[in-house]
């Protein structure tokens, strides 16, 4: 059945952080991601982490919500914190065989851990706030530069809009076929590799058809709605920049000096 | 000269088959719409009707015969967008009509691609949701609505797109009955309440019985065409192309056969419980 | 007799356990007996989805028991396959799960599963597709260059040819128009009389459900409503008009001739049995022979 699953998903509201600018979201989340990856000690990855709790506060979604994306890659955080605990160097705190735990691993554990969680949260608030079409939008007029040299930017981003409007439509669909060809006795839960990648053929085939039928549809039905590609189309919802981004730039700007000013005054914790 | 005026239209799927005649999809079609109408054609599957519809907006063009909408030939490439401005076109799955994300920003498609200013994008649209009874999910996302609701936001983007008429590809097809029902209140209430033009292509007859006009096709010709009651009481004609008749006017034209004195043939429930009051008095 | 299908307190919750725990079919328990053509009827949303796809063990039940021929379908979860050859599901649209190159190879998908070979399975093959009235001569074209009334037809036939105990059918004549419906759905009743096996059509149409089911199933948010005859369903016009289901048009309005104080039957369901109805009335008075 349809499965419930928050990440990725957009919950329309009108906080502040709805109310930015897809643009400027976008690229504070990128420098944001970036930042996250160069926090060398405690201090500097607080600073990231006091950041992303402003924002999923500002975003007045409900931290349920917050839980239930992290829920999804739980098992992510706990791998790579454990891999990262047994990588440390230094002298051992517990040894059994080839595995030893050292503070330098637990430390890199922990740090590992926070970044994940801070990466989740943050680019779930992105989803959370920004309709795909806002997001493509964006990523539209960010690119928009590049039409210069004949980059076909409208069509990438009508692409990507279309592809994540028809995703949860081809999910479910893929899950009636799997249903319809079980009830035909197909076996798909037992056997080896190959044999469980062969059972795929009687779902695959099907979905493709379906989806090229789709798209044909979905052609017909643009044409009859007056497409004619990006030339003289305007937009419902326009952005433009506003204070509260030059606000929010400024907030980006100074999470990047604290995490600099830690990072070089309080040294490496690893 | 009609609204929309066909002009003994013929058209044909180019499919080269050996050893099977090219068979016209449309075959010597002439048909007036005229400003306020609501038309139903109806027919069966590979009748020609859907077909025909596409014709109305310069989706296909006839091989040989026109189409003329307010005016204008669809063959006229230059016009092609005015005439889908004029002539609106729902198809029959709901789930592949909506593009975006976003309901709102889904109505919003048809007049942004014809470069309407975005606060009057933002009117339109809010009018056209409230129009279909959509409005209250505007923020909702299109795969977790119903068929019907999809499909009258499928209505809803047509109409921000401000037509004069609306064509509708048999839109309930894949409908349950409510959802049957929502579509069809619905168009009635754009018909009557904002004298929008109706074009109805559909197989069920209980919908046809609704219009002001119907239009039977059979292999791509015109069978009949009059008001539901001249249509609808043709009984043997329909019932000889294996037609759907309404079971009131079934059970009248039998009763008929047996020397029964009915004037009047029986379209709806209430109609029928009246004639057969009197005829049993 | 022991009935053949028996549901006992049969529930499904989706997503138990989650904040978006929804029940879809609560409490229902009935039994049908071999032979019988069921009709399944309720508004979009109202379970019956659900249920059947329970009777053949594509959902578990969350609580309560499917016994087929007195045996707990999931007694063993690991054979729960061989229960989906004795109970066959067509599921809504079904021409969108054909795949293979030939329509043959596709019917025979089913019955190769459930262990058939050579000759045998040709001739379930070929059984089946006569049974749906597809043309043997369209057997080795591709399934995707048949017509849709085609495709449903091939895709049913791969149903039937795994020669089930029991067949459900949902919406099996969605989207078809009159007469792609009305010869469907006399296929289906000749098959049933011939095979002479259990049918369960789950159905919009009030119509079609009226003219071939003996006893009708009738669910309302996640609960059976009512399970009874035909005709004692469709007398129940009132009380299926307030659950959102309407029945026949013919059935209406015998139904106010009756309210009206003229002695015509209680639930009629066909055009047939209201013209009888209305004749032997005018025929006491004299006004026809």
């Amino acid at each position: 059945m349809v499965r419930d699953v928050s990440f990725g998903q957009y919950f329309p509201g009108n906080s502040l952080i709805h109310r930015l600018d897809p643009r400027a979201k976008l690229l504070i989340f990128i420098a944001f991601i970036v930042i996250i990856f160069c926090t060398f000690n405690y201090a500097a990855l607080g600073v990231t982490a006091a950041f992303t709790a402003l924002f999923l506060i500002l975003s007045r979604i409900p931290i349920k919500f917050y839980f239930k994306s992290l829920k999804v890659i739980i098992f992510i955080v706990l791998f790579t914190s454990v891999i990262n605990l047994f990588y440390g160097v230094g002298d051992p705190i517990w040894q059994w065989w080839v595995f030893k735990i050292t503070w330098d691993g637990i430390h890199r554990a922990v740090m590992v851990t926070i970044r994940i969680i801070c990466l989740i949260l943050s680019s779930s608030c992105l989803t959370f706030t920004t309709s795909p079409t806002e997001l493509t939008d964006a990523i539209e007029r960010l690119m928009s530069p590049l039409r210069a040299i004949r980059f076909p930017v409208h069509e990438i981003a009508m692409m990507m809009s279309l592809a994540l409007r028809f995703v949860p439509t081809l999910m479910e669909e893929t899950d009636k076929i799997m249903q319809a060809q079980k009830a035909r006795g197909a076996d798909m839960e037992s056997g080896n590799v190959i044999k469980r990648a062969r059972a795929l053929v009687p779902v695959l085939v099907p979905l493709f058809v379906s989806a090229f039928r789709r798209a044909y549809e979905i052609a017909t039905a643009m044409e009859c709605r007056c497409y004619r590609g990006g030339s003289g189309r305007t937009r419902m919802k326009t952005i433009h920049m506003g204070r509260r981004d030059v606000l929010a730039f400024i907030a980006i700007a100074l999470v990047i000096g604290g995490v600099i000013v830690c990072n070089i005054f309080l040294g490496k914790t690893v | 000269m009609a609204f929309i005026s066909i002009e003994n239209v013929e058209f044909s799927y180019d499919e080269v088959e050996e050893g099977k005649p090219v068979r016209n999809a449309v075959d010597g079609v002439t048909l007036g719409i005229e400003r306020g109408e609501f038309v139903a054609v109806i027919g069966h599957n590979g009748c020609g009707k859907s077909t025909l519809a596409k014709h109305l907006n310069a989706m296909l063009l006839p091989d040989s015969g026109k189409v003329y909408v307010d005016g204008d030939d669809t063959a006229d490439e230059s016009k092609a967008f005015k005439i889908r401005e004029t002539v609106g076109l729902v198809l029959q799955n709901p789930d592949n009509q909506l593009v975006a994300s976003i309901v709102e920003e889904d109505v919003a498609f048809g007049p942004e691609n014809l470069g309407v200013d975005p606060a009057e994008i933002r009117v339109r649209v809010d009018e056209a949701l409230k129009a279909v009874g959509m409005y209250e999910y505007r923020t909702h996302a299109p795969h977790k609505l119903s068929g019907g609701q999809k499909q009258r936001v499928a209505i809803a983007g047509i109409l921000a797109i401000q037509p004069d008429c609306i064509v509708l590809d048999e839109p309930t097809a894949m409908l349950d009955p409510n959802g049957r029902r929502e579509v069809l209140s619905t168009l009635i209430k754009l018909n009557r309440e904002r004298k929008m033009t109706v074009v109805l292509i559909t197989h069920y007859m209980d919908e046809a019985v609704l219009a002001d006009r119907v239009v039977v096709m059979d292999s791509g010709k015109i069978l009949t065409q009059g008001t539901p009651d001249e249509v609808f009481s043709q009984v043997e004609l329909l019932k000889i192309h294996r037609l759907d008749v309404p079971q009131s006017a079934e059970l009248a034209n039998r009763l008929i056969g047996c020397g029964v004195d009915i004037d009047r043939i029986p379209l709806t429930e209430e109609d029928c419980v009246k004639m057969l009051g009197e005829v049993l008095e | 007799m022991s009935a053949l299908l028996e549901l006992k307190n049969l529930s499904f919750v989706y997503g138990q356990g989650t904040p978006f725990e929804k029940k879809a079919v609560s409490d229902v328990s009935l039994s049908v007996n071999k032979g019988e053509f069921i009709g399944i009827i309720g508004h979009t949303g109202s379970g019956k989805s659900t249920l059947v796809q329970m009777l053949n063990g594509l959902i578990k039940p969350t609580e309560g028991q499917v016994i087929l021929e007195g045996e707990d379908i999931w007694k063993k979860p690991k054979e729960i396959r061989k229960v989906r050859f004795r109970v066959g599901m067509v599921f809504q649209y079904p021409e969108y799960q054909l795949f293979e190159e030939t329509v043959r190879k596709d019917i025979a998908f089913g019955p190769s599963n459930k262990g058939l070979k050579g000759e045998e399975l040709d001739k379930a093959v070929e059984r089946a597709a006569a049974f749906t009235g597809l043309k043997s001569d369209l057997l080795d074209s591709s399934p995707f260059e048949l017509s849709g009334g085609e495709k449903r037809r091939a895709a049913i036939a791969g149903v039937i040819a795994m020669d089930p105990e029991i067949l459900i059918l949902d919406e099996p004549t969605a989207g078809l128009d009159p007469m792609g419906r009305e010869i469907l759905l006399s296929q289906i009743v000749n098959y049933h009389k011939e095979r002479g096996n259990t049918v369960l059509l789950v159905s919009h149409s009030m119509e079609d459900i009226a003219r071939v089911a003996d006893r009708i199933i009738v669910m309302n948010q996640s609960r059976l409503f009512a399970f009874d005859e035909t005709k004692k369903i469709f007398a129940r016009g009132d009380e299926l008009g307030q659950i959102g289901l309407q029945v026949p048009q013919i059935t209406r309005i015998m139904q106010r001739l009756r309210g009206m104080g003229y002695d015509v039957p209680d639930g009629v369901l066909t055009v047939d049995e209201a013209f009888s109805a209305v004749c032997s009335l005018l025929k006491k008075e004299g006004r026809i022979w």
